[in-house]
This record gives C-alpha cells, sequence and structure tokens, in this order.
C-alpha cells in the first residue's frame, strides 16, 4: 500500500531529516512510526500527505508515484487519506457537525449524503450528543475524537495520524488508540507517528523505528 | 451542493466577516466607477449635444445682389450634385429680411432704420453629418464661382471640438483605468485578509482533497461582489448627484441649453458598468486566490 525507495529528505545543505528510508507497509497493515523528536517521523507523513516533496528517492502509494501526481491529481489522492494531527486541526468557527460535515461539503456530497455519514461517524466516535458544541467547549479526548471522524467521513484507504495522542493523557490515549484499531479492523491502513512507548507496548503493533532520519529497526508486532 | 453554490454561501459569508475592509474596498471601488461614470454622463451629453450640431451643420452662400438667373440655378445644380450636400434653399433678400424680423423682434426698429433692405439673397446648404472635411472643400470651391459674394462655412470649429472631445474622453478613460487598477488591488488585499483569516479552513480543505473550485472559488466570489456592490455605489451616487445638480441648475442655464435634452446613462451603460465592477472584482479575486497553491 505505502512504499518508499531511497527515500530522502533534506533542509538546507546536508540537513537530512530522512535519507535512504526504504519502506513498505502492506494493504490494512497497522504500524507505528516511532523515534525521538526530530527522527524524521513528521517528515515522512508530511511526504506521504503531498504537503512536500522528496528531496531524493520515491514514494509509492497504492502503485502510484507521487511524484508524477499534478495539482488536482493530488487533491483526488488525498481524498483516498484521513490524517489526524496533535493540535487537532479544527475550525473553531464551526459546530462539531460542521467540522466534519464541511469535508463532505466541499468535495460537492449531496447535501441529505452530508448529514447521514457525518452522523454515523460521529456516533462511531461517541460524540452523538455533542453535534452542536464549538470545539473550545470540547475536551482534548472529544476533539481528537472529532478529528478521527472528521479523517474517517469520506471512508478513506489510508489513516495517517501525527502524535494524536500528544495533548491527551494515558486513558485518553488507549481510547484514541481503541478507535484506531477499529478503524484498521474494517481494513483500512493505519500509520501512527509517536514516541510515546508505552502506548506502543500497549497496543502491540509493528513498529518502524526512525533514527536520524533512518531506519534502525523494525521489530515484528507483538500480539 | 454544487460549486457554484457553495462558493456564493462562502463568499457573502466572507464579505459580511471582513467588516470594515470589505468597506475601504466597497469605497474605492465606487470612487473609480463614480469617476467612470461620471465621465460617461458628460461624454454621452456632450456627444448627443455634437451629434445634433453636427447634424443642423449648414453653409451659407451669400449671392451678389446683381446675380442673375441662370448663374443661381447653376450654383444651385453643382450644389445638388455633391455627396456632401442634403438639401439647397434659395433665400431671398426679402425673406431674409421677414426671418430676421420674426427671430429678433427686438431689433425690428434697426433693419428698419437702415432703410434699404441690408440682406443679401444666399442659397442655405444643409449638410450630411460626418463630412466636415468635404464640407471644407466644397466652400473652397464655391468662393470662386460666378455670382458667389461670401461663403460662410464655420464647422471647423466644431471638428476640432470634436477633436477635443475625443482627447478629453482617452484621457478620461485612462484616469478611469488607473482609478480600475487601484480598487483591483485594493479588492485583491481585501480577499487577501479573507484568506489569511481562512488559512486554517484552507489547509484543512487542501488536506482533505478539495477540488481547487472549491478552495478558489469563494474568494472569487467574494471579489465579484465588492467590485459589484462598489459599483453600484457609484451608480447610485452618481445618479442623487445628477438630479441634484440638475435641479440646481435650473434657472441658471435655461436658454444656453435645453435641460430636457441632457440625460442620465442609459440601461445599457448602467448594466455595462454594474457588469465592469463585477469583472473587476472577479479578476481582483483570481489574482488574489492564485495565491492558493
Amino acid at each position: 500500500m505505502i512504499e518508499t525507495q531511497s527515500l530522502a529528505k533534506t533542509y538546507g545543505r546536508g540537513m537530512y531529516a530522512l535519507r535512504g528510508l526504504d519502506l513498505a507497509i502492506a494493504k490494512g497493515d497497522f504500524a507505528f512510526l516511532t523515534g525521538a523528536s526530530g527522527a524524521g517521523k513528521s517528515t515522512l507523513l508530511r511526504l506521504l500527505l503531498l504537503q512536500e516533496r522528496p528531496s531524493e528517492g520515491r514514494v509509492v502509494v497504492g502503485g502510484r508515484n507521487l511524484a508524477d501526481l499534478d495539482r488536482d491529481e493530488i487533491q483526488a489522492y488525498r481524498r483516498t487519506v484521513g490524517f489526524v494531527f496533535q493540535d487537532f486541526k479544527l475550525i473553531a468557527s464551526k459546530s462539531v457537525f460542521e467540522n466534519v460535515s464541511f469535508v463532505l461539503r466541499v468535495l460537492g456530497q449531496p447535501i441529505e449524503q452530508q448529514r447521514r455519514r457525518t452522523y454515523q461517524v460521529l456516533k462511531w466516535v461517541g460524540l452523538q450528543h455533542r453535534l452542536q458544541a464549538m470545539p473550545r467547549e470540547l475536551s482534548g479526548g472529544e476533539q481528537q475524537r472529532v478529528a478521527i471522524a472528521r479523517a474517517l467521513v469520506n471512508e478513506p484507504h489510508i489513516i495517517l495520524a501525527d502524535e494524536p495522542t500528544g495533548n491527551l493523557d494515558p486513558d485518553l490515549s488507549l481510547e484514541i488508540m481503541s478507535l484506531f484499531r477499529e478503524i484498521n479492523a474494517s481494513g483500512t491502513t493505519v500509520l501512527v507517528a509517536t514516541h510515546d512507548r508505552e502506548l506502543i507496548r500497549r497496543v502491540g503493533r509493528r513498529v518502524i523505528h526512525l533514527d536520524q532520519g533512518r531506519i534502525v529497526d523494525t521489530p515484528e508486532p507483538r500480539p | 451542493m454544487t460549486v457554484v453554490g457553495y462558493a456564493c454561501d462562502e463568499g457573502w459569508a466572507s464579505l459580511r466577516r471582513s467588516g470594515r475592509s470589505a468597506f475601504v474596498s466597497i469605497g474605492t471601488i465606487a470612487i473609480a466607477f463614480a469617476t467612470l461614470g461620471g465621465f460617461l454622463l458628460i461624454s454621452v451629453n456632450v456627444q448627443d449635444v455634437l451629434d445634433r450640431w453636427l447634424d443642423a451643420a449648414e453653409m451659407s452662400v451669400y449671392l451678389h445682389d446683381a446675380v442673375s438667373d441662370a448663374e443661381r440655378a447653376a450654383l444651385e445644380e453643382h450644389l445638388r450634385a455633391q455627396a456632401v450636400v442634403a438639401g439647397v434653399e434659395y433665400v431671398s433678400r426679402e425673406r431674409a429680411l421677414d426671418r430676421f424680423r420674426v427671430d429678433f423682434p427686438e431689433l425690428r426698429d434697426v433693419a428698419e432704420g437702415v432703410g434699404e433692405n441690408p440682406f443679401p439673397p444666399s442659397l442655405e446648404v444643409r449638410l450630411r453629418p460626418d463630412a466636415v472635411d468635404a464640407a471644407a472643400a466644397l466652400s473652397r470651391d464655391l468662393a470662386g464661382r460666378p455670382g458667389v459674394a461670401d461663403v460662410r462655412y464655420d464647422q471647423r470649429w466644431l471638428s476640432r471640438l470634436v477633436g477635443i472631445v475625443t482627447a478629453a474622453r482617452v484621457a478620461g478613460a485612462l484616469a478611469t483605468a488607473i482609478l480600475m487598477l487601484g480598487a483591483a488591488f485594493t479588492v485583491a488585499a481585501v480577499v487577501r485578509l479573507s484568506l489569511h483569516a481562512r488559512r486554517d479552513e484552507l489547509e484543512i480543505m487542501q488536506l482533505v482533497g478539495a477540488p481547487f473550485s472549491y478552495i478558489r472559488g469563494p474568494f472569487i466570489v467574494e471579489g465579484m461582489l465588492l467590485g459589484g456592490i462598489g459599483a453600484a455605489v457609484a451608480l447610485a451616487s452618481i445618479a442623487a448627484l445628477y438630479s441634484t445638480v440638475l435641479g440646481s441648475l435650473g434657472s441658471n442655464v435655461a436658454g444656453v441649453t435645453d435641460l430636457t435634452e441632457i440625460r442620465f446613462l442609459g440601461v445599457a451603460e448602467l448594466l455595462l458598468m454594474l457588469a465592469g465592477g463585477v469583472l473587476v472584482g472577479g479578476l481582483a479575486g483570481i489574482i488574489a486566490s492564485r495565491a492558493i497553491r
């Protein structure tokens, strides 16, 4: 599903964020991307979301080299990828419902479908009682669940999450991780960047360990 | 919801959120379009007057008192053969005196005090409009013909006036274009501000793969609304100024020109200006929204 070949990203002369990265994540996989701050986790996710372009090497997703995509194809590709960020990135002026339905609205979906699907995913993340609440009225865990609902609403093939539990306490973090596991159970490929080793240990999935932009080891997932 | 519906909804909402900056933008557009409208209003009325004058263009061919019938007939025949001539009328000395008495009754005594009829016989030649140069050539040609005492053709100043009006119109168009450019930049700046205010939303739209028509559309609509409203404000201001000035001039200009002949801009001109406002605003919106990549 996701494959990188000799992938490198540099910022300035000789400042490697990623170097020589060869990685393969199969369809339906759940993998953690871990490493210290500056190891290259977020850079890899940004390259997968096409927010940045590689300096060297290739990123292939679903059999397509992302470097070959033109502007409109990039947008079409992004519709197949859901994203979740540490800072939630919710729109402060929109309600919970609007934050999620907004995605379908800007994709031109019919209004009835927008409403039905939005309610469905918000119910799935357990927020059906907070549809009209504004983001500022929600706890961190609730905000992240809205972000997950937004990532899921368009039924993506891949979910990318960058430190999704970074602002949450351990119990809430586990709650969020159980949502990701359920998403993965339905066949969606999930890649979560986190430096929370305890969380990784408790969830027990494939781990890709980055250090100074290189993969240092990829231990097999624990049962 | 279609992209147009979405763009209109969001564009209008964005305009309402823009507040003071939108007000400044509409004001700038209004000034530019008021200038354009003012020039247009003056221009169409001056043109109407010029057209009337050109339509009424005449040449007076004064004849010697002793002109023979044959010479007069030859002159009339020669004139009627000219393409520039629309009509020829002979005015005898007696008829010229009668006309003078009717047109200037207060000067009746002056004419009678002279004793002998002071008016020469003449041929009044009606000319076709837009033939100032040909008429001037004809005037020179007539001056040397038998029986002709004098030729009065005063349309050269009219052609100079047409030239001056054309030059003023070009200067007005240039000034308007410069103002319009300034207005477009102001609209673009306001749209950029909206863009900045909605940067989080834009980032999310890009990340979820929204088509660019959905991302940029609202900003283009916002620019179109700013331009359209600005042009409408300008037209309303010109209309108010027009009726105020016309009302106050009433007694002052009576006798110099017929006020009923001064007209406001026509429907086509008004619609053209509104469309121009929408177009300038839309273009500014397109330019501003190109910052989204």
